[in-house]
């Protein structure tokens, strides 16, 4: 992480006396970042404050060192957002009408919002539809037409909020794509907020995790995913116990999980486990290694804080 | 789109992300972008719109060669009558019409006659319908097809509202004060015979009080558009309050003495006496389907000029009230 985008100070937004969320205090990369979390965790409201759409309780924050407070219209025209609603536009109006209107409302003359709307939409590849009206257009279609609009004023960050909303599997790969496309090839800062694990992991390189309000994870989704809880598992045909006792005796970090025999990664474990083994005449059916899917994490980290609270 | 470019995939490649490098437009040009764009909107949407425009034009038309045709007639039946005095009678008659339907107020001639003045209600229903049309809309359509969202992130909430209400204000003016201005130039040239520093404070009235009508609407069909997602609905409401209030007011009056207290509740009234309350007129007579009442606006009895500019003001507030409310309500 070369340099911060959004640096967050205990940022909060409670509506009346329901949290959004709470205490919020991060430093963003540039590049890819994914909010994940189930929902009414909070990942819209802390969208929605940076945007200065709410303001937050209290708290501050930057944006590309803009404060939101007092430059939110610095920041609004350096972000391009993607919002989660199912924005239906209006029925009669064209996209190419309503994307070059957005470019006009981030400050684009009117030729160059036009240009720029073409282009806009033919990144998104409703090039060949951009003179049709809205009401002729799919949900997929108009999901397009979103980012297009986020896309028109040439922001330096764009913000998708759920941007996968009742896509069909190809509409997904599809939008996804093109938001990996935007950070890659484009060299855009990209933001995907997204209950949906996979998207994250597909799309970004970096991933806040955030529940009830709060951030529980943040980190390259590679650390966050990676070997320092990964571990091997084991299933034996007898002798389960004697096994389990043997692998702890040596020193290994082991716990149950069902019919396996989950051990703490080492480097080398899984000969040590061999050994171990066939000291005790243990015959081992299965073993393999498992590496965390970013899904582990979360589910992981989501019952930690369920015994926390409970 | 030239030639050259075969497919979209080259396209993209070519323009696609060309860096923004100059300057952005400031916040009076997208206020205007806001404005611009839905009024483009509701004149492509609409053949109601292109209809009603057509026919006030139609109208305006009309009433002109009625006038020029019945010039000479009128000069030779008046001796004193200059054609000052038929530019003024004339254009105030007409810019009054926008706001009354049932009900016309005369002003008492220094000879206690009333003067003639014609009835151009029918004009001022058009108008009435046409703004309703298109201003319900506004707020109502960006609710129902959640747009909102997508507004709010480019531009404070107060610089959506005020595009909103710029977008009707330019709306009132090319339907309401445009018309009016450009009616007073024909009849000058039309009557002949103009001193037209005379003649010049009723051009100012025009220009005010059209104004004056443009605003007093706009808040509230404005209002009404941000109360509901529905813009029928909303369009509905609006021309109720102003219409059927308008006729329920006047069929309410009884014969005789000041008029009651009831009118300051009407709209269209309230605007027709602010029109009088403009010309420094201090004794007008109100004209509703059940009789005649006369209203000193001075007197200290019963209903009084600044009663009315109070009304009317507080119609305003209310309405401008009723749109920063729901905009906020909504954005939450
Ligand atoms: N306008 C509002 N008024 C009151 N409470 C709200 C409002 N918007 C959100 N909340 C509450 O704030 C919390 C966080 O909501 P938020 O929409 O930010 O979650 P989210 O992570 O975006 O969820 P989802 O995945 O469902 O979109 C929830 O408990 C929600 O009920
Ligand atoms: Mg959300």
């Amino acid at each position: 992480m070369e340099t911060e985008i959004i640096v967050t100070d205990s940022l909060t937004k409670f509506y009346g006396k329901i949290r959004g969320i709470e205490d919020i205090s991060v430093k963003i990369p540039s590049g890819g970042v994914g909010f994940l979390g189930p929902n009414a965790a909070g990942k819209t409201t802390l969208i929605r404050t940076l945007l200065g759409i709410i303001r937050p309780t209290r708290g501050s924050a930057q944006v590309l060192g803009y404060d939101i407070r007092h430059e939110i219209n610095e920041v609004r025209d350096r972000i391009g957002y993607v919002p989660e609603f199912n924005t239906s536009f209006i029925p009669d109006t064209t996209a190419m009408s309503f994307v070059a209107f957005c470019g006009r409302m981030n400050g684009l003359s009117y030729p160059e919002s036009k240009q720029r709307a073409s282009d806009s939409l033919f990144y998104v590849g409703l090039g060949e539809e951009r003179y049709r009206k809205f009401d002729t257009f799919s949900l997929g279609m108009k999901q397009k037409v979103k980012l297009a609009v986020a896309l028109v004023h040439d922001p330096e960050i764009i913000i998708c909020d759920e941007p996968t909303n009742g896509l069909d599997p190809s509409g997904r790969v599809q939008m996804l794509e093109l938001i990996r496309n935007l950070q890659i090839d484009e060299g855009k800062n990209v933001i995907l907020s997204s209950h949906l694990l996979r998207d994250v992991e597909k799309t970004t390189d970096y991933a806040l995790v955030i529940s009830e309000g709060e951030i529980l994870a943040k980190g390259n989704i590679r650390e966050l995913t990676a070997n320092k809880r990964s571990t091997v598992s084991v299933k034996v045909k007898s002798k389960y116990n004697d096994l389990l006792e043997a692998l702890e005796v040596n020193g290994l970090n082991v716990w149950t999980d069902g019919a396996f025999i989950e051990v703490e990664k080492t480097p080398a474990v899984e000969k040590e486990i061999f050994i171990i083994a066939n000291r005790i005449g243990v015959d081992i059916r299965y073993l393999g290694s498992r590496s965390r899917s970013l899904e582990d994490v979360f589910v992981s980290l989501f019952k930690e804080q369920e015994v926390q609270i409970h | 789109m030239s030639e050259s470019i075969k497919s979209s995939e080259a396209y993209v490649k070519k323009f696609a992300f060309r860096p923004f490098d100059g300057v952005r437009r400031g916040r009076i040009y997208r206020l205007g972008a806001i404005s611009w764009q839905w009024w483009i909107h509701e004149w492509k949407r609409s053949k109601a719109v292109k209809f009603l425009i057509g026919f006030l034009i139609f109208t305006f038309i009309l009433m002109n060669m009625f006038l020029l045709f019945t010039r000479d007639m009128m000069l030779a039946m008046d001796p004193d009558l200059t054609t000052n005095d038929l530019l003024e009678d004339n254009l105030f008659t007409m810019v009054r019409g926008i706001v009354s339907f049932g009900i016309s107020f005369e002003v008492e001639s220094d000879n206690g006659m009333s003067e003639a003045q014609f009835n151009f209600g029918g004009t001022s229903i058009f108008i009435l319908i046409l703004l309703v049309i298109v201003g319900s809309g506004l707020i109502a359509d960006d609710i129902s097809n959640q747009t909102t969202e997508i507004y709010y992130s480019k531009l404070e909430k107060y610089e959506y509202v005020l595009g909103k209400f710029l977008a009707f204000f330019i709306f009132g003016n090319i339907v309401l004060t445009l018309p009016y201005v450009f009616e007073f130039f024909l009849l000058v040239v039309g009557l002949g015979n103009i001193d037209l520093i005379t003649a010049f404070p009723a051009l100012v009235h025009v220009i005010l009080f059209t104004e004056i009508i443009t605003i007093t609407y706009s808040a509230i069909i404005l209002a009404f558009s941000s109360l509901t997602n529905r813009r029928l609905y909303a369009g509905l409401t609006s021309f109720m309050l102003i219409f059927t209030v308008n006729m329920i007011v006047s069929s309410l009056t009884l014969s005789g003495g000041e008029a009651g207290f009831e009118i300051l509740f009407d709209v269209l009234t309230v605007l027709l006496l602010t029109s009088y309350i403009l010309t420094g007129a201090t004794t007008v007579e109100y004209r509703s389907f059940r009789g005649i009442q006369s209203i000193n606006l001075i007197d200290g009895v019963g209903i009084e000029g600044w009663m009315v500019l109070g009304a009317l003001g507080l119609f305003i507030l209310l309405g401008f009230l009723i749109v920063v409310v729901q905009v906020w309500r909504h954005s939450k």
